[in-house]
């Protein structure tokens, strides 16, 4: 059922019809998009839209998408769509941006934002004074352990955070990685940040939230552990990041590494009450134990501790696949929900612009470090 | 004639650069996405000092890249093609490539009016779910209706074959399809999912007693070649298959026999039809918290068993180079020695 607007244009609270949402740029990314739109209740993917039709053609022939267009503009004006997601390189993200905004939409964008900080204003500058709202997909934060830990913030488990530990791995074997190693010319290659931009949104949007409000001080350096044995333009990338940053009380290590395996996701918060590890890629969130007991006998019970907390984690998951909560976007799944509940009431978007912004800073801060000479040059991608 | 190959460097491009010079040709551009990968071919150009093989580095994404190579030529013969990848990147590389070299093609043609397109298609685009078991394939048999309900590589390569034919209505030069089975040999994979697909580490045997349409490579590309030269192919479609095909239980116990020894679990048609079934209720109902690996449709067409006819390809003239049982003792003895490549 198509969605009508209000006399004032703007979705009402009680308006409980389907929410019209479109995709530009239809990627490998927008099959992710696809999947979790078509299955919730309150959305209707009804068209998609790439530069090169053909692209569209497919995304909308595999999910069932009854318009797909070569122009956006084409289908802003035919389809008259609540929500677009922006899954193009993000380049492009600003243009698109003002004109989904023009045209009365709420937009949803891929990470990165944009290329530079200022870019990042711009985009969500344009989005408040077009009277619309936006959010950026960092889902991993949304999955059930993501808002697992949240909870656990909020209720006082953790107390403040002394120390973070983000980590993320990268497989350049792996299908996006092949994709990008196979490809000189492909977007992410001509990022300021190369790989990293595309990819450190993940590191930062996990550390900003646990610091004060202040501005950080960004320690980066990055290195290339693969030879150099390809004599093109992929040769250029680093694949190992490490960032130490420091907010008022609190510090934290980022890192992005390419050739460790498992290829691990993860968060680590030192708190003065407890330590939490949350593991995004097994979906488990633990408390570490404390030594309770003296010496030797002390020593014995924290590791049966910690098995019965992951195993108490494995049946909690058990229970979500049994309910068939267990996809792999179920993060996106929540932010969505969340994001188009907003757009409906008008509240505040999931993911407040202020911190989006401070994790914006905080890339361009290591891209100047790691890559001085594309910081200063500009990149466009 | 100067003859353009795409893919050339690839498993199959590398064997019709091969057979060309076999028939004759000598005058061939070979283009490869990466000329790093051309070591094979350097070895044939060497083994053929009469013959003028130029090695041309293009990205059949980049258009601009594609009508200088072009220039010059009588004849594509179109064999490059994206077998792994997201769905996007597949698309990318089979369907916008081949638009891309279509749009040099037609341009060319349109200069010259003398230019003959060869298309390997595949198998993959013709809609045999519709088809009952043991049913004939052949060059009547129509296209997917539902490629994309099938596999992203059906739907791409289904998605190509309508462009050839789209623009060879559009812009009038010829156009030859071959549309070959399994190809297979050294260098290419160790089974085809018509055999059977390893799961959670076990081999489930899910081709029974079904002939496999295999084609030696050697073969696929003589085939190619075969019907690339014959002058009254213009709007033929040949299906490539091998004489004395072998059913998948055969190949799978010649392969055990003659490879290495592995464990493997027979699935019934009618028990993978019922699990079918319940994979693609359960993906369904649970909003796709597990992929529908299995449906019936992609069950009746993967795994609902043909029989096969390369009599069509035989009239004008094609005949194995390799014999089944000579096909398989050499791909069997390269894979000895091959580890498997992940697909």
């Amino acid at each position: 059922m198509g969605f009508a607007r209000g006399m004032d244009g703007d979705l009402g609270m009680t308006d409980l019809r389907k929410l019209r949402v479109g995709i530009v740029g239809c990627g490998k990314i927008a099959d992710g998009h696809a999947e979790v739109v078509q299955h919730l209740e309150g959305a209707a993917l009804v068209a998609v839209c790439d530069r090169e039709p053909l692209l569209a053609e497919q995304l909308a022939v595999r999910y069932g998408v009854p318009g797909w267009y070569g122009d956006l503009g084409q289908m802003l004006e035919r389809e008259r769509l609540d929500v677009v997601h922006i899954t193009t390189p993000p380049g492009v993200h600003l243009p698109l941006t003002q004109q989904c905004v023009a045209a009365g939409a709420h937009v949803f964008l891929e990470k990165p934002l944009a290329l530079r900080l200022a870019d990042c204003r711009d985009l969500i500058d344009a989005v408040v004074a077009g009277g619309r709202q936006m959010s950026i997909n960092y889902w991993p934060n949304f999955d059930p352990p993501a808002m697992e830990f949240k909870e656990m913030l909020a209720r006082g488990v953790v107390g403040e955070p002394v120390h973070v530990e983000a980590f993320i791995g990268y497989d350049l074997s792996g299908a996006y990685g092949q994709a990008l190693m196979g490809d000189a010319g492909h977007w992410v290659h001509r990022l300021p940040g190369k790989l990293f931009q595309n990819m450190m949104d993940h590191i930062f949007n996990r550390i900003v939230p646990l610091f004060p409000d202040v501005e950080p001080e960004v320690h980066a350096f990055a290195f290339k552990r693969r030879d150099a044995v390809r004599g093109d333009g992929t040769d250029a990338m680093l694949d190992e990041l490490r960032v130490v940053l420091k907010a008022g009380g609190v510090s934290a290590y980022g890192s992005l590494c390419s050739h460790a395996r498992p290829v691990a996701n993860t968060l680590k918060v030192y708190g003065t009450k407890n330590t939490v590890e949350l593991d995004y890629n097994n979906r488990t969130v633990v408390t570490a134990s404390a030594q309770k007991y003296p010496s030797a006998v002390g020593r014995l019970v924290p590791p049966f501790q910690m098995a019965s907390r992951y195993l108490a984690q494995g049946k909690k998951n058990v229970g979500q696949f049994r309910r068939s909560e267990f996809h792999f976007f179920a993060g996106m799944s929540r932010l969505l929900e969340l994001f188009y509940a907003g757009i409906r009431s008008g509240g505040a978007p999931p993911i407040p612009y202020a911190e989006i912004l401070r994790v914006a800073g905080v890339m361009d801060r290591v891209i100047e470090q790691v890559y001085p000479a594309s910081a200063s040059e500009g990149g466009a991608a | 004639m100067k003859i353009l190959v795409t893919g050339a460097g690839g498993f199959l491009g590398k064997l019709i650069v091969e057979r060309l010079l076999a028939h004759g040709q000598t005058d061939i551009r070979c283009m490869l996405r990466d000329t790093s990968k051309a070591a094979g071919l350097q070895a044939i150009a060497a083994r053929s000092p009469e013959a003028r093989l130029e090695m041309v580095a293009v990205n059949l994404r980049n258009p601009a890249e594609i009508g200088p190579v072009l220039e010059g030529c009588g004849m594509v013969i179109h064999a490059a093609a994206a077998l792994k990848g997201s769905p996007a990147e597949m698309f990318m590389d089979s369907v916008v490539a081949s638009r891309n070299l279509l749009d040099a093609v037609a341009a060319l043609h349109q200069e010259s009016k003398t230019m003959r397109v060869v298309l390997v298609s595949s198998f993959g685009a013709m809609g045999v779910s519709a088809l009952g078991r043991g049913a004939m394939v052949n060059e009547n048999t129509p296209m997917e209706t539902h490629p994309e309900w099938r596999d992203v590589y059906s739907y791409s390569k289904l998605r190509q074959e309508q462009l050839f034919w789209e623009y060879r209505e559009k812009f009038k030069f010829e156009l030859v399809v071959l549309r070959p089975g399994v190809i297979y040999g050294p260098g290419g994979g160790h089974f085809s999912n018509r055999v059977g697909l390893s799961l959670f580490g076990t081999f489930l045997h899910l081709g029974g007693s079904n002939l496999l349409p295999l084609t030696y490579v050697e073969n696929c590309a003589e085939a190619i070649v075969v019907a690339a030269l014959y002058p009254g192919a213009d709007g033929q479609i040949y299906n490539v298959v091998d004489d004395d095909l072998v059913s998948s239980r055969e190949y799978l116990g010649l392969y055990k026999k003659q490879v290495k020894p592995m464990r493997s679990v027979p699935v019934p048609y009618f028990a993978l039809m019922w699990a079918s079934r319940a994979v693609e209720g359960y993906s369904r109902r649970s909003k796709g918290q597990l992929p529908a690996i299995f449906t019936p449709y992609k069950t009746q067409a993967m795994w609902g068993g043909n029989k096969f006819s390369n009599a069509k390809l035989k009239t004008i003239g094609w005949r194995p180079v390799i014999s089944t049982r000579e096909g398989l003792a050499r791909a069997f003895a390269a894979f000895r020695v091959e580890p498997e490549k992940a697909k």
